[in-house]
């Protein structure tokens, strides 16, 4: 019998309880062959597959699974977290459903560390108490609480734009603009390191796609060149995986003079880049050259949800033919109370951001003096390159019981070999965090030869 | 048929992205291209300086395109692909491959010329003075492994599949450090419009190994 998550809340609740370790049954293969030798697997070989049942490829995964799992993939099925997403968390380790305690939370993309903030929380409270659990609705019918109206209206306010438009998520939201403003035959141009919902929202358009290499300038030129048609250039404020920026003034003059309209996602940049924070647009003075600005809720703001901004026009009209919008209920009211508080507390208090560049100072500095490879960084987001697909599990979970919870990022997230973990730098982190955190890092790094 | 062994002294492999119809295009109609991200597929270029085969020593440039495996049970391949195009520097080695693999091929032998130094290897195809391609495939970690793949072919009226097993040292990785440069040559015909890119997302070379096929099977 596998442990059930009754069986892991049982051993959480007992702190005498030793983890129970659950032998496997014994495992028939799905397919007539040897079963998938795990190291030489991974979740892109289960993606596509022909024959005649649907369920060919379910089959073969389940084959390889238990084997990927034990082996370190059990690291990227949500390991619960028993706290809020402080800076110190507990977690119920996915292995063997131990409870882990106390680890540096450098996991979490609260970048402002407001999610679990007093004011926040009563903000929440209070509007739940008002209004319920849910909006009821579709935004586009009965769903449209005052709250949202007021939220849109000060997201617009605080990017300078004339407008604004929310979305149930950062994925919706991006599914719905693209999708909802491109069609057949358009051209959209997109960095090869998109984030997913992009690369969905064009799937959705019909649009034809290229991708330009990673900042590459040139590439960018060549693959607008000579398209007739309409077309929007997407690129990302922060790439997710390498914390780098994207060139946004080089990218701004080839868009203008292949005349194609520019969307940025400032999903990891919004509320922290910038002079007053509206992102890596504002950080370059380049606000009004963008057409479409695009950001989440769920990373600096701590709470959910997306949003658009730009001209009254463009929202008008995204309104109509965002489907993703329409067709989802609206963000429940305690969200959107929370968000409005997160909202005012990013603008009003601006020593959160000066806070959170100095601690990416810091880390940045301590990870580079010890000799890891923290790659192109330049941001809250820092990866440390592991470049091997297979120990970067080993290494993780040395971390995890070092005490320290980051993100692992392997391969099909990222390239084959260029495997890292992710660390999400917040303004609630103390010295002491960073500090210990980046000590223990480097103990375990250097243990396995990847610093000095 | 008992198994076919080819030993290789290299192969040297680079998967590059190319349009979703430019693959479409080229693939018979019962293949369709996997598809790395959304519209584009993976053409796939895989040189080889055998050392040993029942038609003895030659070089081999194979040009694929990468699509889902056939899965009926049995082990799982790593990948599986359909030739195009082949080019051989031996006539013996290509009426060997075209009649037991059905695998299409250039009909004048090809030169090739291999150049290994510092964590990459160059690959130079040619005809007489006329280049063909160019390949740059680099290094990561090397391991010892036996991989399995699917090789598709046809003829005029019945469709076939190939186990093949590559078993040597290997090394992997997607760096992007590789280039490839094609040339205007009737080899290159059919994928000169197909959008490829320049760089290979993954590079895959292996070293002193052997390539078996198993019996071609029809499907």
């Amino acid at each position: 019998m596998k442990p059930s998550r009754q069986h892991a809340e049982k051993l959480v609740t007992d702190d005498d309880a030793r983890p129970e370790r659950v032998a496997p049954e014994p495992k028939k293969s799905a397919t007539t062959g040897p079963r998938p030798k795990l190291s030489e697997y991974d979740f892109s070989n289960f993606f596509f597959g022909s024959g005649d049942d649907p369920f060919v490829m379910v089959d073969a995964f389940d084959d390889w699974w238990p084997d990927a799992r034990a082996a370190g993939y059990y690291l990227f099925v949500g390991q619960p977290m028993l706290t809020p997403p402080v800076t110190r968390v507990d977690i119920l380790e996915a292995k063997n459903y131990t409870k882990l305690s106390n680890l540096i939370n450098f996991a979490s993309y609260n970048y402002l560390g407001l999610s679990y903030r007093e004011d926040i929380r009563e903000a929440i409270i209070e509007a739940t108490g008002k209004y319920g659990s849910g909006a009821s609705g579709s935004p586009i019918l009965s769903g449209t609480l005052d709250l949202h109206d007021e939220l849109a209206e000060k997201v617009a306010r605080f990017k300078r734009t004339e407008a604004s438009l929310i979305f149930p998520s950062g994925y919706s939201a991006n599914l719905g603009v693209i999708a909802g403003l491109m069609r057949s035959g358009d051209l959209v141009v997109t960095d090869q390191y998109a984030h997913a919902s992009i690369v969905d929202g064009i799937i959705l358009s019909k649009a034809k796609v290229r991708y330009f290499r990673h900042n590459v300038i040139g590439d960018l030129e060549r693959k607008l060149r000579e398209f007739p048609g309409k077309k929007l250039v997407i690129v990302e404020g922060v790439y997710s995986m390498d914390g780098d920026l994207a060139k946004l003034p080089e990218i701004v003059e080839v868009c203008r003079r292949h005349g194609a309209r520019i969307m940025i996602d400032e999903a990891h940049s919004a509320f922290i880049f910038g002079k007053n924070g509206r992102g890596v647009a504002e950080h370059f003075g380049l606000e009004d050259e963008i057409d479409i600005h695009f950001g989440t809720f769920s990373k600096s703001l701590g709470g959910i949800g997306g949003y658009v901004a730009g001209s009254q026009k463009l929202i008008n009209y995204l309104r109509g033919f965002a489907r993703s919008r329409m067709f989802s209920c609206a963000l429940p009211p305690g969200v959107v109370a929370g968000l409005l508080k997160a909202l005012e507390i990013a603008q009003a208090e601006p020593e959160l951001r000066v806070k959170l560049w100095d601690n990416v100072g810091v880390m940045s500095n301590l990870l580079k003096k010890s000799g890891v490879d923290i790659g192109s960084s330049a941001s809250q987001v820092i990866p440390i390159m592991v470049r091997d697909d297979e120990r970067v599990f080993q290494i993780a979970e040395e971390l995890l019981h070092e005490g320290v919870y980051l993100n692992i990022v392997r391969y099909p997230a990222v390239g084959k070999h260029r495997s890292r973990f992710r660390i999400s730098v917040t303004a609630a982190h103390s010295m002491a965090d960073l500090e210990q955190g980046t000590e223990k890092i480097i103990r375990v790094l250097k243990r396995n030869g990847l610093c000095h | 048929m008992p198994l076919t062994r080819y030993h290789f002294r290299q192969a040297v492999s680079a998967f590059f992205e190319m349009s979703s119809e430019g693959a479409r295009a080229i693939l018979p109609r019962h293949l369709e291209p996997l598809e790395v991200r959304h519209s584009r597929g993976v053409f796939a270029v895989t040189a080889f300086d055998f050392t040993d085969s029942m038609v003895g020593s030659y070089h081999e440039i194979v040009l694929a395109v990468i699509s889902p495996p056939l899965m009926k049970g049995g082990a799982m391949p790593k990948s599986a692909f359909y030739p195009f195009m082949v080019g051989t520097s031996t006539r013996e080695a290509r009426e060997h491959a075209i009649q037991r693999w059905h695998l299409p091929h250039f009909m004048s032998d090809i030169g090739m010329d291999f150049d290994e130094s510092s964590g990459q290897i160059k690959v130079k195809v040619f005809e007489a003075d006329e280049p063909i391609l160019d390949l740059t495939v680099t290094e990561h970690a090397w391991t010892e492994v036996d991989h399995l793949y699917q090789a598709f072919t046809i003829d005029e009226s019945e469709r076939f599949k190939a186990d093949i097993h590559m078993k040597g040292r290997f090394t992997e990785h997607e760096e992007e450090k590789g280039e490839i440069v094609l040339h205007d040559h009737p080899m290159c015909e059919q994928i000169l419009d197909a959008d490829i890119e320049s760089y290979p997302f993954r590079e895959l070379w292996m070293k002193d190994g052997v390539q078996t096929f198993e019996e071609l099977e029809t499907i």
